[in-house]
């Protein structure tokens, strides 16, 4: 199946893969999403855990000043509490109370003033852990907990804030990993799909393939070995295929009947009339005349008509060629004249054989009739013309006869016309042949013969 | 000349016969096709007319019967099917023409007379012996050039004899072909016939053949060491 037809919106192919990818798109998305919060919340715990200790050193180490207030007695051995703006603070005030009372160095004369709302939740140790900026916006995780120092009445809020910018490329770096990752399960997951898709569609492709083959005459009936759910389809075409087979069959007969039924009496009539001094036998034979030429003409239109419908036929054409050739020469006999036919073995018309009969068999007969001594009659492949996928044969039917003079070639494939009213003929046979041609798209042509006659042409359509 | 015209149209098998008759012909009739393949498998006809719509056993199948009995009896097939692959296949069972109706009556004469003639091994319309021409063509006689008049039958002798030149034709071989089914084969007349024939040709080349019966040559009498 081409790239272009598969990827038309209205197909099964494109449907399957777009509600699938549609689906996985989302649930990657999801997948992505949820993955990252679960990382970003592993962090922060363990980021409160780290914060958790520094509070610990901190509650050890504090102890009140001579002025009531509480202040440390060692500084903290993490350097970064140490440096100005760091990130990394910690600040002991009142609660309620936006004034500090002591904090870390690095926070210099500035504040931390959590909202209350990061305050209100707190864990079973009474900790609150919260997310917060500074004053340079650098990202804060903090904790807070109120103590009451030794025994004490008074308690104290004691606040550890880290700098949490600090994560963010360990989180940028994992957050473009995951990324990475779920694109590459999701083309992993398309392509997966496509073959899928591909392989679950193939027995519609088998199908579709086999109809073609029936419809140029390559096989006849649709195989019965398609999957259980599309078996029903093929049996519902075969019998289509079958009955269209039948319909024609019996259209042919009845037209044969018909043929037959008509030709009888007036044959009877044309003898009964046979007197060529009596006016109105002369009447009599004249307008039967037309009739069997009427009737010639609507029962091989019915003939056609029938079988335009027919599908899947083809023909070997060397075989129809022989036999031709063999009757031929049989009417002929007196004649001594010679029928060549050279035509490959395998080369099939995508048709009727009844058709080809008739085309090639009235413009073999036309060319018995005006040859001297011989008849060559040849069929070959036509090479591939316009990409269309279509195959052409090519039928030559070549006699040394007087031939046809360049300028009255195209007026000899008109309805009714004979260029020579001596020999016998209804003045039908050129332009049934080039409608019966037409019929499959084919065409003929007239030309001279390199035997000196006339050579038609009869282009066709051929299987394979 | 003999004919069978096996065709289950009874008018047109009624015309034909009258034709050929007009012709100078005998006839036999079949309307249908078991009744024409048994006559056409026990009677030594000159030709057969045979249509391939016949009912019980159809043309084809009567003629294929034939030519696997080995019967050559020369068989025009008269018919409606005009198909090539009819054609074909009528040839190809045997047929020697293939007349499609509506047809001349005049068309299926001339055939005829092409297919007794070739039947008998000759390429011309016209059969010569010495002095003695026979135009099937027009039925006409010449002796010396010079035309004589000959009555239906005594022609129909003559040609037959003369179709089969220099071979000797027996009595009832000659009773056979110029008599249709129902004459009285023991009748004497074509002794009679003969000698009249003889007389009016005013040549010798219509011998006797004693205790065998008659030849038409040139070269006096075949067989015969004296």
């Amino acid at each position: 199946m081409p790239a272009f037809q598969a990827m038309r919106a209205n197909s099964l192919w494109f449907r399957l893969i777009a509600s699938s990818a549609a689906i996985a798109i989302v649930l990657l998305a999801s997948a992505a999403v949820l993955l990252n919060a679960i990382f970003v919340q592993a962090l922060e715990h363990n980021f409160d855990q780290r914060l958790k200790a520094a509070l610990d050193g901190i509650l050890a180490n504090v102890e009140l000043g001579p002025d009531g207030n509480p202040k440390l007695t060692d500084q903290l051995s993490d350097t970064r509490f140490s440096l100005p703006l760091s990130g990394w603070y910690w600040q002991i005030s009142k609660p309620g109370e936006a004034a500090k009372i002591v904090s870390s160095s690095s926070l210099l004369e500035q504040q931390l003033a959590p909202s209350p709302e990061n305050l209100a939740t707190r864990d079973k140790d009474g900790i609150a852990a919260f997310s917060m900026k500074d004053q340079q916006g650098t990202n804060l995780r903090a904790i807070e907990q109120d103590v009451k120092l030794f025994n004490g009445n008074t308690a104290y809020s004691f606040l550890v804030a880290g700098n949490f910018d600090e994560l963010k490329s360990g989180i940028t770096s994992f957050q473009h990993t995951l990324l990475g990752m779920l694109g590459a399960l999701g083309l992993a997951l398309l392509a997966a799909l496509a073959f899928q898709v591909r392989f679950t569609l193939k027995p519609l492709r088998d199908m579709q393939a086999q109809l073609n083959d029936i419809r140029s005459g390559r096989a006849e009936l649709l195989a019965d070995d398609f999957p259980r759910e599309i078996q029903p389809v093929a049996d519902e075409l075969n019998l289509l295929v079958q009955s269209n087979f039948e319909i024609v069959d019996r259209a042919r007969m009845q037209v044969g009947n018909l043929a037959h039924a008509l030709k009888t009496p007036i044959s009877v009539i044309s003898n009964e009339a046979r007197d060529p001094k009596n006016p109105l036998a002369q009447k009599v034979r004249e307008q039967l005349g037309v009739m069997r030429d009427q009737v010639n003409l609507y029962l091989d239109r019915a003939r056609r008509a029938a079988r335009a419908q027919s599908i899947g036929a083809s023909t070997d054409v060397e075989p129809v060629l022989q036999s031709l050739a063999r009757t031929l020469q049989r009417i002929n006999i007196d004649r001594k004249l010679v029928i060549d036919v050279d035509a490959p073995q395998g080369l099939r018309f995508r048709g009727e054989r009844q058709d080809l009969e008739e085309m090639v068999g009235n413009l073999m007969d036309n060319a018995c009739k005006w040859a001297k001594s011989r008849i060559l009659v040849r069929a070959q492949h036509l090479a591939a013309q316009g990409g269309d996928g279509r195959y052409w044969l090519l039928i030559t039917v070549d006699d040394d006869g007087p031939g046809i003079p360049a300028e009255k070639r195209a007026t000899a494939l008109e309805r009714g016309k004979r260029l020579d009213e001596s020999k016998p003929g209804s003045g039908l046979g050129m332009s049934i042949i080039s409608e019966t041609a037409g019929m499959y798209f084919g065409a003929l042509s007239l030309d001279a013969a390199e035997l000196g006659g006339l050579r038609a042409n009869l282009k066709l359509p051929s299987v394979g | 000349m003999r004919i069978l015209v096996v065709e289950d149209d009874r008018d047109l098998n009624r015309q034909l016969v009258e034709a050929l008759k007009e012709g100078g012909y005998v006839t036999d009739t079949a309307f249908d096709g078991e009744e024409g393949h048994f006559l056409g498998d026990t009677e030594p006809y000159d030709a057969i007319i045979l249509d391939l719509g016949l009912p019980v056993i159809d043309g084809v199948s009567v003629l294929s019967k034939w030519r696997r009995a080995g019967k050559k009896t020369p068989v025009l097939i008269l018919t409606a099917r005009d198909r090539w692959s009819d054609k074909v296949a009528g040839f190809d069972a045997g047929a020697d023409d293939y007349v499609t109706k509506p047809f001349h009556m005049e068309e299926i004469l001339a055939r005829l007379r092409a297919l007794v003639r070739r039947a008998a091994g000759h390429a011309s319309s016209e059969l010569i012996c010495g002095p003695v021409a026979l135009d099937t063509a027009n039925a006409k006689v010449t002796v010396n050039g010079k035309s004589i008049k000959l009555t239906s039958l005594e022609f129909r002798l003559l040609s037959y004899l003369m179709l089969h030149m220099g071979k000797v034709v027996s009595r009832t071989e000659l009773v056979e072909h110029l008599y249709d089914q129902d004459f009285d084969r023991d009748s004497n007349t074509v002794e009679v016939f003969v000698g009249r024939l003889r007389k009016k040709l005013g040549v010798d080349v219509l011998h006797t053949i004693r205790g065998m019966g008659y030849s038409v040559s040139d070269a006096g009498v075949p067989g015969d060491a004296g």
